[in-house]
Protein backbone atom coordinates (compact mmCIF):
# COMPACT_ATOMS: atom_id res chain seq x y z
CA UNK A 1 0.00 0.00 0.00
CA UNK A 2 1.42 3.81 -1.23
CA UNK A 3 0.03 5.42 2.35
CA UNK A 4 -0.15 8.50 0.19
CA UNK A 5 -2.74 7.22 -2.77
CA UNK A 6 -6.55 7.52 -1.56
CA UNK A 7 -7.12 4.47 -3.92
CA UNK A 8 -4.45 2.28 -2.47
CA UNK A 9 -5.52 3.24 0.79
CA UNK A 10 -8.94 2.13 0.45
CA UNK A 11 -8.32 -0.75 -0.84
CA UNK A 12 -5.58 -1.92 1.70
CA UNK A 13 -8.60 -1.55 3.93
CA UNK A 14 -11.01 -3.26 2.13
CA UNK A 15 -8.79 -6.11 1.56
CA UNK A 16 -7.59 -6.22 5.66
CA UNK A 17 -11.26 -7.01 6.59
CA UNK A 18 -12.07 -9.38 3.75
CA UNK A 19 -8.94 -11.01 5.40
CA UNK A 20 -7.01 -11.26 1.64
CA UNK A 21 -3.83 -9.52 2.48
CA UNK A 22 -0.68 -11.48 2.58
CA UNK A 23 1.39 -12.01 6.00
CA UNK A 24 3.37 -9.27 5.33
CA UNK A 25 0.98 -6.72 3.52
CA UNK A 26 -1.05 -7.26 6.44
CA UNK A 27 1.45 -6.96 9.01
CA UNK A 28 2.63 -3.44 7.25
CA UNK A 29 -0.80 -2.59 7.12
CA UNK A 30 -1.36 -2.98 10.98
CA UNK A 31 1.97 -0.88 11.41
CA UNK A 32 0.12 2.09 9.23
CA UNK A 33 -2.77 1.65 10.91
CA UNK A 34 -1.56 2.22 14.53
CA UNK A 35 -0.76 5.66 14.07
CA UNK A 36 -3.13 6.32 11.30
CA UNK A 37 -7.19 7.56 12.67
CA UNK A 38 -8.37 8.26 8.98
CA UNK A 39 -7.33 4.16 7.97
CA UNK A 40 -9.09 2.82 10.97
CA UNK A 41 -11.76 4.92 9.75
CA UNK A 42 -11.53 3.11 6.99
CA UNK A 43 -11.72 0.23 8.50
CA UNK A 44 -14.70 1.12 9.90
CA UNK A 45 -16.01 1.87 6.71
CA UNK A 46 -15.77 -1.72 5.01
CA UNK A 47 -16.48 -3.19 8.34
CA UNK A 48 -20.22 -2.11 8.07
CA UNK A 49 -20.30 -1.96 4.54
CA UNK A 50 -19.64 -5.61 3.80
CA UNK A 51 -21.31 -6.95 7.52
CA UNK A 52 -24.18 -7.16 4.69
CA UNK A 53 -22.84 -9.90 2.67
CA UNK A 54 -22.63 -12.08 6.12
CA UNK A 55 -26.48 -12.21 5.69
CA UNK A 56 -26.47 -14.16 2.53
CA UNK A 57 -24.69 -16.78 4.63
CA UNK A 58 -27.16 -19.65 6.35
CA UNK A 59 -27.26 -19.06 9.75
CA UNK A 60 -26.35 -22.56 12.11
CA UNK A 61 -27.24 -23.30 15.86
CA UNK A 62 -24.25 -23.95 17.91
CA UNK A 63 -24.79 -25.71 21.01
CA UNK A 64 -25.93 -24.92 24.12
CA UNK A 65 -22.14 -25.79 25.24
CA UNK A 66 -20.43 -23.47 24.10
CA UNK A 67 -22.24 -20.59 25.75
CA UNK A 68 -21.88 -22.56 29.06
CA UNK A 69 -18.05 -22.90 28.66
CA UNK A 70 -18.07 -18.71 27.80
CA UNK A 71 -19.73 -18.13 30.97
CA UNK A 72 -17.72 -20.72 32.45
CA UNK A 73 -14.43 -18.78 31.44
CA UNK A 74 -16.58 -15.43 32.77
CA UNK A 75 -16.97 -17.07 36.39
CA UNK A 76 -13.61 -17.28 37.12
CA UNK A 77 -13.24 -13.82 36.87
CA UNK A 78 -16.48 -13.08 38.84
CA UNK A 79 -16.88 -9.24 40.01
CA UNK A 80 -14.08 -8.61 38.49
CA UNK A 81 -13.24 -5.97 35.18
CA UNK A 82 -11.72 -7.11 32.00
CA UNK A 83 -8.16 -6.65 31.40
CA UNK A 84 -8.39 -4.49 28.36
CA UNK A 85 -5.66 -5.04 26.45
CA UNK A 86 -5.28 -1.66 24.39
CA UNK A 87 -3.10 -2.15 20.74
CA UNK A 88 -1.83 1.50 21.81
CA UNK A 89 -1.16 3.92 24.60
CA UNK A 90 -4.31 5.40 24.27
CA UNK A 91 -4.82 5.67 28.27
CA UNK A 92 -8.37 3.55 27.17
CA UNK A 93 -7.64 0.33 28.43
CA UNK A 94 -9.34 0.04 31.94
CA UNK A 95 -7.17 -0.88 34.85
CA UNK A 96 -7.82 -5.01 35.86
CA UNK A 97 -9.35 -5.00 39.33
CA UNK A 98 -8.90 -8.90 39.06
CA UNK A 99 -6.96 -10.40 41.23
CA UNK A 100 -3.81 -12.73 40.12
CA UNK A 101 -5.43 -15.72 40.95
CA UNK A 102 -8.63 -15.04 39.23
CA UNK A 103 -6.77 -14.29 36.13
CA UNK A 104 -4.81 -17.61 36.76
CA UNK A 105 -7.88 -19.27 36.69
CA UNK A 106 -9.30 -17.37 33.30
CA UNK A 107 -6.03 -18.46 31.69
CA UNK A 108 -6.37 -21.99 32.41
CA UNK A 109 -9.55 -21.90 30.38
CA UNK A 110 -7.65 -20.23 27.65
CA UNK A 111 -5.07 -22.46 25.75
CA UNK A 112 -2.18 -24.80 26.96
CA UNK A 113 0.47 -21.69 26.43
CA UNK A 114 -1.67 -20.01 28.83
CA UNK A 115 -1.92 -22.99 31.38
CA UNK A 116 2.03 -23.32 31.09
CA UNK A 117 2.10 -19.85 32.00
CA UNK A 118 0.16 -20.27 34.84
CA UNK A 119 2.05 -23.23 36.11
CA UNK A 120 5.32 -20.86 35.75
CA UNK A 121 3.84 -18.12 37.18
CA UNK A 122 2.95 -19.98 40.25
CA UNK A 123 6.63 -21.73 40.68
CA UNK A 124 7.63 -18.07 40.03
CA UNK A 125 5.71 -16.72 42.83
CA UNK A 126 6.53 -19.18 45.33
CA UNK A 127 9.92 -19.13 45.07
CA UNK A 128 10.02 -15.65 45.30
CA UNK A 129 8.08 -15.78 48.55
CA UNK A 130 10.67 -17.61 50.81
CA UNK A 131 13.67 -14.86 49.36
CA UNK A 132 13.75 -11.33 51.54
CA UNK A 133 11.34 -9.20 51.49
CA UNK A 134 11.51 -6.96 48.63
CA UNK A 135 8.25 -4.98 46.33
CA UNK A 136 8.53 -7.91 43.51
CA UNK A 137 6.39 -7.44 40.64
CA UNK A 138 5.26 -10.14 37.92
CA UNK A 139 3.37 -9.34 34.32
CA UNK A 140 2.22 -11.65 31.66
CA UNK A 141 2.77 -10.39 28.80
CA UNK A 142 -0.54 -11.22 25.93
CA UNK A 143 -0.65 -11.25 22.37
CA UNK A 144 -3.58 -8.82 21.08
CA UNK A 145 -4.96 -12.65 20.52
CA UNK A 146 -4.97 -13.02 24.17
CA UNK A 147 -1.98 -15.89 24.19
CA UNK A 148 0.47 -15.25 26.52
CA UNK A 149 4.09 -15.01 25.41
CA UNK A 150 6.68 -13.50 27.64
CA UNK A 151 7.23 -12.90 31.69
CA UNK A 152 8.18 -10.15 33.46
CA UNK A 153 9.94 -9.95 36.85
CA UNK A 154 10.81 -6.80 38.23
CA UNK A 155 12.18 -5.98 42.11
CA UNK A 156 13.16 -2.76 43.40
CA UNK A 157 17.10 -3.63 43.47
CA UNK A 158 16.96 -6.23 40.68
CA UNK A 159 17.97 -6.33 37.03
CA UNK A 160 14.53 -6.48 35.21
CA UNK A 161 14.38 -10.13 34.09
CA UNK A 162 12.03 -10.67 30.39
CA UNK A 163 11.29 -14.79 29.55
CA UNK A 164 9.99 -15.96 26.92
CA UNK A 165 7.56 -18.84 26.86
CA UNK A 166 8.38 -21.00 24.71
CA UNK A 167 9.93 -20.11 21.28
CA UNK A 168 9.30 -17.06 20.02
CA UNK A 169 10.22 -17.39 16.64
CA UNK A 170 12.45 -15.23 14.28
CA UNK A 171 12.35 -11.48 14.68
CA UNK A 172 11.53 -10.35 11.21
CA UNK A 173 13.72 -9.32 8.74
CA UNK A 174 14.91 -5.26 8.47
CA UNK A 175 12.51 -5.25 11.94
CA UNK A 176 13.24 -4.91 15.60
CA UNK A 177 11.07 -5.99 18.50
CA UNK A 178 11.19 -3.34 21.20
CA UNK A 179 10.66 -3.52 25.07
CA UNK A 180 9.04 -0.65 26.73
CA UNK A 181 7.32 0.30 30.09
CA UNK A 182 5.19 2.85 31.28
CA UNK A 183 4.05 3.35 34.94
CA UNK A 184 0.59 3.35 36.07
CA UNK A 185 0.58 7.69 35.95
CA UNK A 186 3.61 8.51 33.78
CA UNK A 187 2.73 10.22 30.44
CA UNK A 188 4.69 8.57 27.83
CA UNK A 189 6.26 5.39 27.50
CA UNK A 190 10.35 4.90 27.86
CA UNK A 191 12.58 2.16 25.96
CA UNK A 192 13.72 -0.82 27.22
CA UNK A 193 15.59 -1.33 24.32
CA UNK A 194 15.88 -3.92 21.45
CA UNK A 195 15.35 -7.63 22.27
CA UNK A 196 17.81 -10.15 21.16
CA UNK A 197 16.91 -13.64 19.15
CA UNK A 198 15.23 -16.16 20.54
CA UNK A 199 16.69 -15.80 24.83
CA UNK A 200 15.46 -14.24 27.59
CA UNK A 201 16.86 -10.74 28.73
CA UNK A 202 17.90 -8.79 31.58
CA UNK A 203 17.58 -4.89 31.69
CA UNK A 204 19.74 -2.87 34.64
CA UNK A 205 17.11 -1.35 36.89
CA UNK A 206 18.51 2.06 36.29
CA UNK A 207 16.80 2.00 33.19
CA UNK A 208 13.36 2.18 34.52
CA UNK A 209 12.15 5.98 35.52
CA UNK A 210 9.76 3.64 38.00
CA UNK A 211 8.11 0.38 39.49
CA UNK A 212 4.84 -0.17 40.58
CA UNK A 213 1.67 -1.82 40.31
CA UNK A 214 -0.17 -1.95 37.31
CA UNK A 215 3.06 -0.79 35.32
CA UNK A 216 2.99 -1.62 31.57
CA UNK A 217 5.35 -3.54 30.08
CA UNK A 218 5.20 -4.24 25.79
CA UNK A 219 6.69 -5.33 23.19
CA UNK A 220 6.12 -2.95 19.90
CA UNK A 221 7.13 -4.32 16.00
CA UNK A 222 10.21 -1.67 15.14
CA UNK A 223 12.35 -0.81 11.93
CA UNK A 224 15.65 -2.67 12.20
CA UNK A 225 17.46 0.32 14.63
CA UNK A 226 14.49 0.56 16.61
CA UNK A 227 11.84 3.22 16.46
CA UNK A 228 12.97 6.54 15.38
CA UNK A 229 10.84 8.63 17.63
CA UNK A 230 11.35 7.48 20.93
CA UNK A 231 7.82 6.44 21.36
CA UNK A 232 6.50 3.41 20.01
CA UNK A 233 5.34 3.52 16.29
CA UNK A 234 4.58 -0.54 15.34
CA UNK A 235 2.30 -2.61 16.61
CA UNK A 236 1.64 -3.95 19.68
CA UNK A 237 2.76 -8.06 19.57
CA UNK A 238 2.80 -8.67 23.27
CA UNK A 239 1.46 -6.18 26.57
CA UNK A 240 0.50 -6.89 29.83
CA UNK A 241 0.89 -5.37 33.29
CA UNK A 242 3.09 -6.16 36.39
CA UNK A 243 1.42 -7.05 39.36
CA UNK A 244 2.49 -7.13 42.90
CA UNK A 245 3.85 -10.76 43.80
CA UNK B 1 -34.58 -9.79 22.65
CA UNK B 2 -36.78 -10.55 19.43
CA UNK B 3 -39.51 -8.16 19.64
CA UNK B 4 -36.91 -5.91 19.45
CA UNK B 5 -36.10 -3.95 15.80
CA UNK B 6 -32.71 -4.31 14.60
CA UNK B 7 -31.95 -0.76 14.23
CA UNK B 8 -32.82 -0.52 17.56
CA UNK B 9 -30.66 -3.13 19.29
CA UNK B 10 -27.83 -1.06 21.29
CA UNK B 11 -24.84 -3.23 19.85
CA UNK B 12 -22.71 -0.01 21.21
CA UNK B 13 -24.06 -0.12 24.29
CA UNK B 14 -23.47 -3.54 25.62
CA UNK B 15 -20.55 -3.54 24.18
CA UNK B 16 -19.75 -0.63 26.82
CA UNK B 17 -21.39 -3.06 29.58
CA UNK B 18 -18.79 -5.84 28.91
CA UNK B 19 -16.00 -3.26 29.35
CA UNK B 20 -17.43 -2.61 32.33
CA UNK B 21 -17.70 -6.37 33.08
CA UNK B 22 -21.64 -6.51 33.21
CA UNK B 23 -21.69 -10.41 32.24
CA UNK B 24 -25.04 -10.21 30.83
CA UNK B 25 -24.56 -7.80 28.34
CA UNK B 26 -22.37 -10.45 26.85
CA UNK B 27 -24.62 -12.91 26.97
CA UNK B 28 -27.51 -10.60 25.42
CA UNK B 29 -25.00 -10.42 22.28
CA UNK B 30 -24.38 -13.89 22.31
CA UNK B 31 -28.20 -14.47 22.11
CA UNK B 32 -28.88 -12.28 19.43
CA UNK B 33 -25.81 -13.06 17.30
CA UNK B 34 -24.53 -16.48 17.94
CA UNK B 35 -26.18 -18.63 14.99
CA UNK B 36 -25.00 -15.79 12.64
CA UNK B 37 -21.35 -15.79 14.11
CA UNK B 38 -21.45 -19.32 14.15
CA UNK B 39 -22.92 -19.73 10.14
CA UNK B 40 -20.06 -17.01 9.12
CA UNK B 41 -17.51 -19.16 11.03
CA UNK B 42 -18.73 -22.63 9.47
CA UNK B 43 -18.36 -21.25 5.72
CA UNK B 44 -14.71 -20.38 6.80
CA UNK B 45 -13.34 -23.44 8.47
CA UNK B 46 -15.80 -25.95 7.07
CA UNK B 47 -16.15 -28.10 10.90
CA UNK B 48 -18.65 -27.71 12.96
CA UNK B 49 -16.83 -28.38 16.18
CA UNK B 50 -13.84 -25.93 15.00
CA UNK B 51 -16.36 -23.17 14.33
CA UNK B 52 -18.18 -23.57 18.01
CA UNK B 53 -14.51 -23.27 19.37
CA UNK B 54 -13.79 -20.12 17.28
CA UNK B 55 -16.97 -18.90 18.63
CA UNK B 56 -16.27 -19.68 22.37
CA UNK B 57 -12.72 -17.78 22.02
CA UNK B 58 -13.98 -15.12 19.50
CA UNK B 59 -16.50 -13.91 22.18
CA UNK B 60 -13.88 -14.31 25.16
CA UNK B 61 -11.97 -12.18 23.29
CA UNK B 62 -14.89 -9.56 22.53
CA UNK B 63 -15.44 -9.63 26.08
CA UNK B 64 -11.61 -8.60 26.98
CA UNK B 65 -11.62 -6.24 24.42
CA UNK B 66 -14.54 -4.45 24.81
CA UNK B 67 -12.78 -1.32 26.22
CA UNK B 68 -10.59 -0.86 23.44
CA UNK B 69 -13.72 -0.85 20.83
CA UNK B 70 -13.63 3.04 19.58
CA UNK B 71 -17.26 4.02 18.39
CA UNK B 72 -15.25 6.42 15.79
CA UNK B 73 -13.86 3.13 13.58
CA UNK B 74 -17.36 1.67 12.65
CA UNK B 75 -20.40 -0.22 14.17
CA UNK B 76 -19.71 -2.43 17.37
CA UNK B 77 -21.82 -4.96 15.15
CA UNK B 78 -19.37 -4.58 12.21
CA UNK B 79 -16.27 -4.51 14.80
CA UNK B 80 -17.60 -8.08 16.34
CA UNK B 81 -17.90 -10.05 13.05
CA UNK B 82 -14.71 -8.68 12.03
CA UNK B 83 -12.84 -10.60 15.43
CA UNK B 84 -14.75 -13.54 14.32
CA UNK B 85 -14.09 -13.87 10.83
CA UNK B 86 -10.06 -12.94 11.62
CA UNK B 87 -9.76 -15.26 14.20
CA UNK B 88 -11.69 -18.07 11.83
CA UNK B 89 -9.30 -16.92 8.98
CA UNK B 90 -6.33 -17.26 11.33
CA UNK B 91 -7.06 -20.48 12.04
CA UNK B 92 -7.52 -22.51 8.36
CA UNK B 93 -4.18 -19.59 7.70
CA UNK B 94 -2.28 -21.10 10.74
CA UNK B 95 -3.01 -25.03 9.89
CA UNK B 96 -2.83 -25.02 6.48
CA UNK B 97 -6.30 -25.97 6.45
CA UNK B 98 -7.08 -26.55 2.66
CA UNK B 99 -11.31 -25.89 2.28
CA UNK B 100 -12.39 -27.72 -0.33
CA UNK B 101 -14.31 -26.03 -3.46
CA UNK B 102 -17.93 -26.55 -3.87
CA UNK B 103 -19.42 -25.72 -6.75
CA UNK B 104 -22.70 -25.00 -5.37
CA UNK B 105 -21.13 -22.71 -2.85
CA UNK B 106 -22.01 -19.60 -5.38
CA UNK B 107 -25.63 -20.91 -6.27
CA UNK B 108 -26.19 -20.93 -2.60
CA UNK B 109 -25.21 -17.40 -2.49
CA UNK B 110 -27.51 -16.84 -5.28
CA UNK B 111 -27.24 -12.96 -6.00
CA UNK B 112 -31.13 -12.58 -5.38
CA UNK B 113 -31.46 -14.24 -1.94
CA UNK B 114 -33.04 -11.47 0.46
CA UNK B 115 -32.20 -12.61 4.24
CA UNK B 116 -35.35 -13.90 5.78
CA UNK B 117 -34.65 -12.52 8.84
CA UNK B 118 -35.17 -9.31 10.30
CA UNK B 119 -32.18 -9.93 12.87
CA UNK B 120 -30.03 -10.29 9.94
CA UNK B 121 -26.67 -8.47 10.02
CA UNK B 122 -25.71 -5.47 7.64
CA UNK B 123 -25.95 -2.17 7.43
CA UNK B 124 -27.38 -0.16 4.55
CA UNK B 125 -27.75 -3.53 2.95
CA UNK B 126 -30.40 -3.13 0.13
CA UNK B 127 -27.84 -0.51 -1.16
CA UNK B 128 -25.02 -3.13 -0.89
CA UNK B 129 -27.11 -5.69 -2.96
CA UNK B 130 -27.92 -2.64 -5.74
CA UNK B 131 -24.28 -2.05 -5.80
CA UNK B 132 -23.34 -6.11 -6.26
CA UNK B 133 -25.53 -6.44 -8.87
CA UNK B 134 -23.71 -3.46 -10.49
CA UNK B 135 -20.08 -5.26 -10.39
CA UNK B 136 -18.92 -7.38 -13.11
CA UNK B 137 -19.81 -11.14 -11.99
CA UNK B 138 -16.17 -12.41 -11.90
CA UNK B 139 -15.50 -9.44 -9.77
CA UNK B 140 -18.18 -9.85 -7.34
CA UNK B 141 -17.50 -13.42 -6.81
CA UNK B 142 -13.80 -12.50 -6.10
CA UNK B 143 -15.43 -10.42 -3.06
CA UNK B 144 -17.58 -13.45 -2.18
CA UNK B 145 -15.28 -15.58 -2.11
CA UNK B 146 -13.02 -13.85 0.01
CA UNK B 147 -15.52 -12.49 2.00
CA UNK B 148 -17.84 -15.50 2.79
CA UNK B 149 -15.36 -18.38 2.09
CA UNK B 150 -12.56 -16.84 3.75
CA UNK B 151 -10.49 -17.41 0.31
CA UNK B 152 -7.13 -15.94 -0.20
CA UNK B 153 -6.26 -14.55 -3.65
CA UNK B 154 -4.14 -17.72 -4.40
CA UNK B 155 -7.09 -19.69 -3.50
CA UNK B 156 -9.93 -17.84 -5.59
CA UNK B 157 -7.29 -17.78 -8.96
CA UNK B 158 -6.75 -21.38 -8.62
CA UNK B 159 -10.80 -21.95 -7.93
CA UNK B 160 -11.98 -19.75 -11.01
CA UNK B 161 -9.09 -20.56 -13.12
CA UNK B 162 -7.53 -17.40 -13.54
CA UNK B 163 -4.34 -15.80 -13.47
CA UNK B 164 -3.38 -14.32 -9.80
CA UNK B 165 -2.21 -11.33 -11.20
CA UNK B 166 -6.37 -10.99 -12.84
CA UNK B 167 -7.56 -11.54 -9.64
CA UNK B 168 -5.74 -9.09 -7.87
CA UNK B 169 -6.47 -7.07 -9.98
CA UNK B 170 -10.91 -7.96 -9.94
CA UNK B 171 -10.44 -7.51 -6.45
CA UNK B 172 -8.95 -4.10 -6.38
CA UNK B 173 -11.53 -2.47 -9.52
CA UNK B 174 -14.54 -4.67 -7.49
CA UNK B 175 -13.83 -2.58 -3.94
CA UNK B 176 -13.25 0.51 -6.05
CA UNK B 177 -16.38 0.35 -7.99
CA UNK B 178 -18.10 -0.80 -5.27
CA UNK B 179 -17.15 1.94 -2.75
CA UNK B 180 -17.79 4.73 -5.88
CA UNK B 181 -21.76 2.67 -5.76
CA UNK B 182 -22.25 3.06 -2.53
CA UNK B 183 -20.83 6.49 -1.96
Amino acid sequence: MNPADPEDRTVAAAEYVLGTLSEADRESFLTQMAGDRELQAEVGYWQDRLLGLAARIEPVEPSDGVWHRIDAALQFQAGSRPAGIAREYTGQATPSKTSWWNRLGFWRGLSGLAVAASLLLASLLVLQQQEEPQARYVAVLQSPDRLAGWIVQAADREPVKLIPLGDPGPIPQDRSWQFWTKGKDAAAPTSLGLLPAGGATEIPRSRLPDLGDEQLFEITLEPAAGSPTGRPTGPVLFLGRARRA
Amino acid sequence: MADVAPNSFDYEGLLAACARGERGALKTLYDREARWLMGVAMRIVRNHALAEEILQEAFLQIWKAAATFDAARGSARGWIYTVVRHRALQEIRRTGHEVSFDTEDLENLSDDRQAPDSEAPGIGTAELENCLQQLEPKKRACIMHAFVEGYTHEQIASKLDTPLGTVKSWVRRGLLSLKECLA
